[in-house]
């Protein structure tokens, strides 16, 4: 824990920042846009330091046929706007890219709200106009994500132009890629192309126009976004970056909560080499009665009124979490991934009464149990040994879709009891868990709506902790609570697991040794009957 | 409120065209002999519901097509290799999201025009055979 986790001193990160800055528009003038087209003449007009060229992605996409675009797929503008902090730099950048919508409709400005707030704490950052790519289409989502590339390209380019104002001040090594929807689909395939040298027939070395890209992206961040729309010949896309993702309960338009999936591709467990970590994090935040539009400032709700929550609730909380993951990635505050890992740090700045579900994975960690092995019998996984014991509890391995939708390629353990006092026992050898090398105990798990868990009711267990003859026993609503899950607008309803965070030091008060640690149960013995559905136990920093 | 459905087809139809410079380098990526003609399946609807993020996948029996696009009428897609309509042939034409639960629709893949060698150069521009 930081000083100023400790002390209390974090401060709202969804509060402008003392930067000043200014907000400009680039793009790729002239263009004849129609009447219909009319809320696009804005690029027509940029700041004369920021035009920009055109783009050639006919490889990826085609416009659609009945919107009238004033340009061709070979030839797509950048546009966008961007907010820029006043003073000499480097300033990080972030860059937010829309999703699909009525293309008669310039989704762009939507994600100025952040924009704003992001520069006044010392990082560029743009809004970038995809909507060339919109309409009633399907399959462009590396179109979107070579577009968000080639804007990123723009930036550096600018920071190499001698003379530009943007000279010298773009930090190349501190990049945040947003994107909403499809957009946020999109952030993880460009993740993906930024290290590749081609995709299929295309050459990103610059030769042909596009790339070479090798940026170093801090984060992929995901707005309700879609999945596997676009998927690449060697299979769904695992994002190697971090990454974080922020989806509403009421979202009507991406029910499905596609971007579970993404989030569960990415930073897994590698099944030949399980304690080997690719470095980077990933954090999920589901936020009950959030829709999907809201998160854009121009859009329209999608929801009838009085389903999801006000809109600018919905953008306070975006404010909050995207501006703690930004200040916390690009700008070092790294006491901000307090936020990351634990929603409740954030709940006196949250809209009050917002239920939030959380999760967090940090690249140090050493799984107890993952349950990826396959669906036979839950067990301790390696190079953790020992054993696990289920007491009057069903404990299941299933490859069960907890947020409904496409088939889920990952296993979670289902445990369910019919009277108080079952358990699910974990021993483990003290000798294969270096338990006493790290900061604290996770675990994810999260209620269903099945009948034996109490409608509208928090379910709750005891979490026991044993090294040879000290027992320490924490609640686990003690650590989080396990919200019953929020009725969606239609589909079934999403089971989202609650990553339950025990710091290893509250063990060590009650007397328990981390490094004769000997075993780990879960004592359903806080409600008589119920249903919870583990993805992992690790123990991790 | 209720789970959303696919919109309806109202027909189905085969247009041979020129493929663009895009086309000719996927297809040579592809390892194919050049062709003179790309097919593009034209998909009228009878409505187009509003546009969303979500998206219906489309399928030709069980082959996912990976990429379509939108025009005046409704939706249309580019098949390079005629072989595909050979395959194909007959089979429904279905709409999922979630690659699990599928609606099928009335409407079947109809068969590619022939394309004489000779003829291919008259052939249309795709942008032609979308207005």
């Amino acid at each position: 824990m930081t000083f100023a986790e400790e002390t209390g001193e974090l401060r709202n990160p969804g509060l402008p920042g003392i930067e000043e800055f200014d907000t400009l528009i680039y793009g790729s003038p002239p263009l004849a846009y129609p009447a219909a087209l009319s809320q696009y003449a804005i690029y027509n007009t940029p700041d004369p330091a920021y035009v920009t060229g055109r783009i050639n992605v006919s490889a990826f996409a085609n416009l659609g046929a009945a919107t009238p675009w004033p340009f061709t797929n070979t030839n797509v503008p950048l546009n966008g706007h961007v907010c820029i902090p006043r003073g000499r730099g480097p300033f990080p950048i972030a860059v937010f890219a829309h999703g699909n919508h009525n293309p008669f409709e310039n989704s762009t400005p939507g994600y100025l709200y952040l924009c704003q707030l992001l520069a006044s704490h010392g990082i560029i950052a743009a809004t970038i106009d995809v909507n060339f790519l919109n309409g009633f289409n399907f399959g462009e989502n590396d179109a979107r994500a070579i577009v968000h590339l080639e804007h990123l390209k723009q930036f550096r380019s600018w920071n190499n132009t001698a003379g530009h104002p943007l000279e010298g001040k773009v930090d190349l090594n501190r990049i945040l890629i947003v994107g909403h929807s499809r957009g946020g689909e999109a952030v993880g395939h460009a993740s993906f192309f930024n290290w590749l040298a081609s995709i299929g027939p295309v050459i990103l070395d610059g030769s042909a126009g596009l790339g070479p890209y090798r940026f170093g992206l801090s984060a992929a961040a995901a707005i309700a976004p879609t999945d596997r729309q676009f998927v690449p010949t060697t299979g769904p896309t695992v994002v190697p970056d971090s990454y974080f993702i922020i989806h509403g309960s009421k979202d009507s338009d991406v029910f499905t909560f596609e971007g579970y999936h993404t989030y569960e591709r990415a930073h897994a467990v590698d099944l030949a080499n399980p304690t080997v970590s690719d470095g980077k994090f990933k954090a999920m935040l589901w936020v009950h009665k959030a829709n999907h539009n809201q998160f854009n400032s121009v859009w329209a709700p999608e929801t009838p009124p009085g389903v999801a929550m006000p809109r600018p609730s919905q953008e306070q909380i975006a404010r909050v979490h995207l501006g703690a993951l930004a200040l916390a990635v690009l700008l070092d505050r790294r006491e901000y991934f307090a936020v990351l890992r634990d929603h409740a740090v954030a709940t006196a700045w949250d809209p009050a009464g917002t239920e939030l579900v959380s999760q967090y994975q940090n690249p140090q960690r050493i799984f107890v149990q993952h349950n990826q092995e396959g669906l036979a019998p839950p067990v301790v996984s390696l190079p953790v040994q020992g054993t696990v014991a289920a007491d009057g509890v069903a404990a299941a391995r299933q490859l069960t879709a907890l947020v409904g939708g496409a088939p889920t390629t990952t296993i979670t353990l289902r445990l369910a009891w019919n009277s108080a006092g079952t358990r699910l026992l974990l021993r483990v050898d003290p000798a294969t868990l270096p338990a006493e090398r790290y900061k604290v105990i996770a675990l994810r798990v999260g209620q269903s709506n099945e009948a034996t868990n109490t409608a509208n009711r928090d379910q709750d267990f005891t979490l026991e902790v044993s090294s040879g003859s000290r027992t320490a026993a924490f609640r686990a609503s003690s650590l989080h609570r396990l919200l019953f899950p929020d009725p969606p607008p239609f589909g079934p309803a999403k089971i989202v697991m609650q990553t339950l965070r025990l710091p290893v030091a509250r063990l060590v008060e009650c007397g328990v040794d981390p490094s004769d640690l000997r075993s780990i149960a879960l004592v359903f013995d806080r409600r008589q009957t119920g249903v919870v559905y583990t993805g992992d136990l690790q123990f991790t920093n | 409120m209720p789970l959303p459905e696919p919109t309806k087809i109202a027909a189905v139809e085969v247009v041979a065209a020129q493929p663009t410079e895009a086309d000719r380098a996927a297809i040579a990526h592809m390892g194919l002999k050049e062709p003179k003609a790309v097919y593009v399946v034209k998909v009228r609807l009878t409505a187009k519901p509003p546009v969303t993020s979500m998206a219906w996948a489309l399928y030709v029996g069980d082959e996912r097509v990976s990429k379509y696009w939108e025009y005046t009428d409704g939706i249309y897609f580019v098949v390079f290799d005629p072989q595909f309509f050979v395959t194909h042939k007959g089979k429904r034409l279905r709409f999922s999201q979630n690659d699990t639960d599928f609606f099928d629709t009335d409407a079947v893949l109809a068969p590619a025009p022939s394309v004489a060698e000779s003829n291919a150069i008259k052939l249309p521009l795709q942008a032609d055979v979308l207005k």
